[in-house]
């Protein structure tokens, strides 16, 4: 278990390495910071100075090193754009985004696992085929159409719920939630109701042919064969067998909504790291586009992580694949 | 072996079909036999004849398409073939075990031995945890695992096949049932370990006078463990008999065929190994009367015609019309 644990994390530390490497390479080749940063008028030294401060005259390999060390004390550069700090720009965004990440993740586990459990228990009843007519349509409609959708239905047609923003939000000091107020609460339900409508129906069709899969096993039948009761079948027996692939999803599908909910975040006006990302794009903002794919490979090498930590804790035959 | 007591098991015209493409084609034909209590019946047969389904079918635990269309099962006095499925369930394990056929696939891989013995043992049981654990560490020291206490936590890819075979019998005779049915006990297993394997059959057999069908291609293994047996051809009897009187006076051609088609050695030591020829008819391409008779070299106009019915004998049973003299065998 402890190899097992190592080599992972030293796998997921090499990986983001040369992430960090093709991210530095982005900053290094494209664009000039020197256009950005000197003002039109600026004279010969000041160039030169700017150019030894920024330490574009070193090899590159010597500037990688710096840009690591860099990073590892928390500077993360500035941005082109704003001329702010990008570890602010990240930090001020970063909470709003992780919790619309994790309230989508509840609504997706809430929702589509159990939904997912029944079509594959009874992937025959009238039930099981109704739910799979509409995950079909949560697999094929585009974010942005669901988005309207709810906005259409509830923020105009009903009124109950907010179609932008995030409501009031509570300041912790190194976080501002808006878990802690009720229009907060309100605010979060339809951006995170878009986010996860994918991610249901993505739920319940694996759900569901994992769990068909191993139906029709052999160990199944022999647990049958033994006069186990149904209930013991499906929900111990036949489930561990599937949890493997699902949580291998959900983690993936996590860092998916905490990197790119663009299209979510916009829609709803959402403060978060999604929309930075698009003002960025459109800025030509290098070192906050250079340090957000940094960032986007973290959230995907730790997700990543912590669910391979939990493998051996489901399936003990995963250690065995290491030795 | 044949006692006068009213036999554990008695099976009549079970019937077994298939739903294939809008037609009903018959895997199993009217096959009727009986188990008396403590004894072991083989039933042998070529792949296809229909042994794996008769198994499945006493228990109801067909795969679809393939179902149960007639006949009757009678275990101890109560018709299994009426049951409800929630009583069907506590027959299942409870009173019939079922030995698997690979243990490779038949134990659940991400749950402990341990555990699938006790949930095993409490489904049938009225027993609490620490007793049903008890119980299962009992079981695995039976079945002859060494350090009960340290397989019980253990995971199935952690023991070799012929480990996993003897949790497998374990899970089968757990709940103390009165009938195991074994499905090619040893099919999946290297050589040796089917002798090992084989052993423990005979040695939990001898210790609680289970009764035990036992599913083999193998005539070696009829020849160690039981005491009468059944020979299927394409999903109908052959022929029931007690096993010494099979093997020395076998009464239907196929069964002489399918001794002859093993490999034993005669007494000038050679190696006699005659086939049967042609191959055994596949679902729905039985021919009409005894579907035997295409690869019988007694085969007469009768046994094209009409089907032949089981004629009883004192100690066997046959379905032949033509059946071989005792000096021929």
């Amino acid at each position: 278990m402890l190899n097992y644990a190592a080599s992972r994390i030293v796998q997921t530390l090499i990986v983001l390495l040369v992430i960090s490497f093709i991210a530095f390479l982005l900053v290094a080749n494209i664009g000039d910071p020197l256009a950005a940063l000197l003002s039109a008028d600026a004279t010969v030294n000041e160039r030169l100075e700017l150019i030894a401060k920024l330490g574009l005259d070193q090899p590159l390999w010597t500037r990688f090193l710096h840009f690591i060390g860099n990073m590892l004390q928390g500077d993360f550069g500035f941005s082109y754009r704003t001329q702010d700090p990008v570890a602010n720009l990240i930090a001020e965004r970063l909470p709003a985004t992780v919790e619309l990440a994790f309230v989508s993740l509840l609504i997706t586990i809430a929702v589509g696992v159990p939904a997912g459990i029944y079509c594959g228990v009874h992937p025959n009843s009238l039930f099981g085929r109704f739910i799979m007519l509409i995950s079909t349509a949560g697999i094929t409609l585009p974010n942005f159409v669901v988005g309207i959708l709810l906005i259409a239905v509830f923020s105009v047609q009903l009124g109950l719920l907010p179609s932008f923003g995030r409501g009031t939000v509570v300041d912790l000091g190194f976080w501002k939630t808006g878990l802690l107020s009720v229009s907060g609460w309100r605010a979060i339900l339809l951006p995170a109701a878009t986010l996860s409508t994918f991610q249901v129906a993505f739920i319940i069709r694996m759900l569901r042919t994992q769990l068909m899969e191993v139906g029709q096993s052999e160990h199944i039948r022999f647990a049958r064969a033994r006069g186990l009761s149904e209930a013991r079948i499906w929900y111990v027996y036949a489930i561990k067998n599937t949890l493997l692939p699902v949580i291998t999803m959900l983690g993936l599908q996590l860092g998916n909504i905490i990197a790119f909910s663009v299209v979510t975040e916009n829609v709803f006006a959402w403060p978060g790291l999604g929309s930075l990302f698009l003002q960025s794009i459109q800025g030509a903002d290098i070192p906050v586009i250079a340090i957000y794919l940094i960032f986007v490979g973290l959230v995907f090498m730790v997700i990543n992580l912590v669910v391979e930590l939990l493998y051996p804790l489901i399936d003990a035959r995963v250690l065995r694949r290491q030795s | 072996m044949i006692t006068s007591t009213a036999p554990l098991l008695d099976v009549r015209d079970l019937t077994v079909t298939i739903n294939r493409e809008g037609g009903l084609v018959t895997a199993l034909d009217k096959v009727s036999f009986f188990i008396n209590p403590s004894e072991v019946l083989g039933i042998v047969g070529e792949s296809g004849a229909g042994k794996s389904i008769t198994g499945a079918a006493i228990i109801d635990l067909l795969v679809p398409p393939l179902k149960r269309t007639g006949g009757t099962i009678t275990l101890a006095g109560e018709r299994l073939d009426q049951l409800s499925p929630k009583a069907m369930r506590s027959v299942r394990g409870g009173r019939i075990g079922f030995v698997f056929q690979d243990p490779m696939t038949s134990l659940n891989p991400v749950i402990t031995i341990g555990q699938q013995l006790c949930d095993t043992i409490q489904a049938h049981l009225k027993l609490s945890g620490s007793q049903a654990k008890k119980k299962a560490l009992d079981w695995l020291d039976r079945v002859g695992l060494p350090n009960p206490d340290v397989q019980f936590k253990r995971y199935p890819h952690q023991l070799s096949g012929g480990m996993r075979q003897r949790v497998v019998i374990a899970l089968a005779l757990c709940a103390d049932p009165m009938l195991v049915i074994a499905d090619e006990p040893t099919t999946a297993l290297d050589v040796s370990v089917q002798a090992h394997i084989l052993e423990l059959l005979r040695d939990l057999h001898r210790e609680s006078n289970v009764s035990m069908m036992l599913i083999t291609h193998d005539l070696g293994v009829i020849a160690k463990m039981a005491d009468r047996v059944a020979v299927l051809y394409a999903g109908r009897v052959a022929e029931i008999s007690p096993v010494g009187e099979l093997f020395n006076a076998p009464k239907h051609p196929y069964t002489r065929g399918l001794i002859r088609a093993t490999p034993m050695p005669s007494a000038t030591g050679e190696m006699r190994l005659d086939q049967i020829p042609g191959a055994m008819p596949g679902l729905g391409a039985v021919p009409p009367g005894c579907a035997f008779n295409p690869r019988c070299f007694k085969a007469q106009s009768d046994c094209r015609a009409t089907i032949p019915p089981l004629y009883h004998a004192e100690s066997s049973a046959f379905s032949c019309f033509h059946p071989l003299e005792r000096v021929t065998a």
